[in-house]
């Protein structure tokens, strides 16, 4: 199967799939080192299906927060240079840690994000990346990227309007929580993730 | 001079230079143990940004593929025995029971099903689900493989009284109050889908009132129908035997009383039986039939 770059070093096209090159990690399908990234079960992989234009390098390390079964990440691992993944329920940090031993640039950490005791171990990042399901999504954002974020660093916020509130229109919430961003953070553009995600919603941001 | 306490050194800093460090060793166990101390305090972050140089400096490490390795090494060491500890507090293993029991439910359904589905066609009396269920593997189920099939599903039956049994004793110890109101298996119920006692704890009677009916709730919140009166707590005898119109009012009553004896378990651990009295004192008073006043 032939392999075309993508605009993002790190990433391929094999056919109209994404891809990244790697030792497979949960069961994707995958062609030689070129393995499938499904958007549907990515939301980095929907955000990249949609054309935005998403501040990636191989030399960036970045903090990841609510890195669940470590899916995004072990894909993530694949583009950066070093990845600290917070994850925060005990079942899905078990998956995380069998891909953190399966590759040498993931540090895995069974932390609260919206409570941080992990400023002893974590250094300055390039990428703040958040993807977590609590209703003080921006106040977390916040609070990590003022600890752990280079000034200038860039941010990538996934705002999930449900989980934030059920019954506002997402778009208002959408709103709302860049507005609370703009606090520290110049927003550079919000991408919505339909039809891969419905009411979900990405911010990329720079930290000011 | 700045003190700054790092996951590989204790340091002491002056104008961006080092001026006294005092080292963690770089072996495994070392690191492990050094990440799980807990006082650590917050510093400036511009010194996030200098750990490797500080951490070679210091002569932690030689070089930065190494600074990596042992983080990395380290840090999947003390994430699996963190969850491995998660896993084995009491809720924990109480929520995997309670799994446990509805997969096997629905697996003694969905055999069930298939055995009256053999026996209709060889039996002709036996071919209800429920009469197939009842009956223990015998004659009347004809055939070496139906017998077995009968036989597997008394099997499970019989583990899922054992798994039932642990559960009692199990919330016996954690949460004696939560048992002796809501019973041991919904109280089980009621703390799996809190995620623990300590988040059964925290929550508000009116959540406990509903958990279990998020449909209807949110149906509720969005389009304005009617409010749910019960949800998991349904399974309540006392409010599965009440009257309809006297339902949502005990519900609302047994959620209460769940949500002090879950805080009672959780935070001091002790029995207080006066709780059942007084939710039964409650309960036969929304039972009285409405007195009408005389015209």
């Amino acid at each position: 199967m032939y392999a075309k770059p993508h605009k993002i070093p790190g990433v391929y096209l094999v056919g109209k799939h994404l891809a990244t090159r790697g030792a497979v990690a949960y069961g994707e399908r995958a062609f030689g080192e070129y393995r499938l990234w499904d958007p549907r079960r990515s939301k980095l992989a929907a955000l990249l299906k949609k054309e935005a234009d998403i501040p990636l390098n191989s030399e960036q390390i970045v903090l990841y927060l609510g890195a669940a079964s470590g899916t995004t990440v072990s894909h993530l691992a694949d583009i950066v240079s070093l990845i600290y993944a917070v994850e925060f329920a005990p079942r899905a940090t078990r998956d995380l840690i069998f891909i953190a031993e399966k590759r040498t640039n993931i540090i895995p950490l069974f932390s609260d994000a919206s409570r941080p005791d992990y400023g002893h171990i974590v250094e300055l990042v390039d990428l703040l990346y958040q993807d977590i399901a609590q209703k003080k999504q921006a106040e977390i954002a916040i609070t990590n990227a003022e600890m752990f974020l280079k000034s200038k660093g860039y941010a990538c916020i996934f705002i999930k309007a449900r989980s934030i509130d059920v019954t506002a229109k997402p778009k208002a919430v959408y709103r709302s929580q860049v507005k609370k961003l703009e606090e520290v953070f110049d927003i550079l553009r919000v991408h919505e993730l339909g039809p891969f995600y419905r009411d979900h919603a990405a911010a990329i941001a720079r930290l000011r | 001079m700045t003190l700054i306490k790092t996951w590989f050194a204790d340091l002491e800093v002056q104008d961006r230079a080092i001026i006294g460090s005092h080292v963690c060793p770089s072996d495994l166990s070392s690191v492990v143990a050094r990440l799980q101390e807990e006082d650590y305090a917050d510093f400036d972050k511009q010194y996030r940004g200098v750990f490797r140089e500080m951490a070679i400096q210091s002569r932690f490490v030689n070089a930065e593929p190494e600074y990596v390795a042992i983080l990395r090494a380290a840090a999947i060491t003390r994430a699996k025995a963190q969850i491995t500890r998660a896993f084995s507090q009491p809720d924990a293993r109480i929520t995997q029971l309670i799994d446990a029991i509805d997969d096997i439910d629905e697996s003694i359904n969905l055999l069930s099903e298939r055995l009256a589905e053999w026996c209709g066609l060889e039996v002709e009396q036996v071919n209800q689900p429920s009469v197939v269920s009842a009956i223990a593997p015998g004659p009347s189920i004809r055939g070496p493989l139906a017998q077995e099939l009968a036989l597997s599903i008394g099997q499970l039956r019989e583990l899922r009284q054992s798994i039932a049994g642990s559960i009692e004793r199990k919330m016996h110890t954690t949460a004696p109050n939560v048992s002796n109101i809501a019973g041991e298996l919904l109280g089980a119920r009621l703390m799996a889908r809190a995620g623990g006692l300590e988040a059964l704890a925290r929550m508000p009677s009116s959540k406990i009132q509903v958990m279990g009916a998020s449909k209807a709730l949110f149906k509720h919140l969005k389009y304005g129908s009617k409010p749910p009166k019960h949800g998991l707590i349904f399974q309540h005898p006392l409010v599965r035997g009440s009257l309809a119109r006297n339902r949502g009012k005990i519900a609302r009553a047994i959620a209460s009383k769940i949500a002090i004896a879950a805080r009672l378990d959780f935070y001091s651990k002790q029995t207080y039986p006066a709780l059942m009295v007084q939710l039964e004192r409650r309960i036969s008073e929304l039972q009285k039939p409405i007195r009408r006043d005389p015209l």
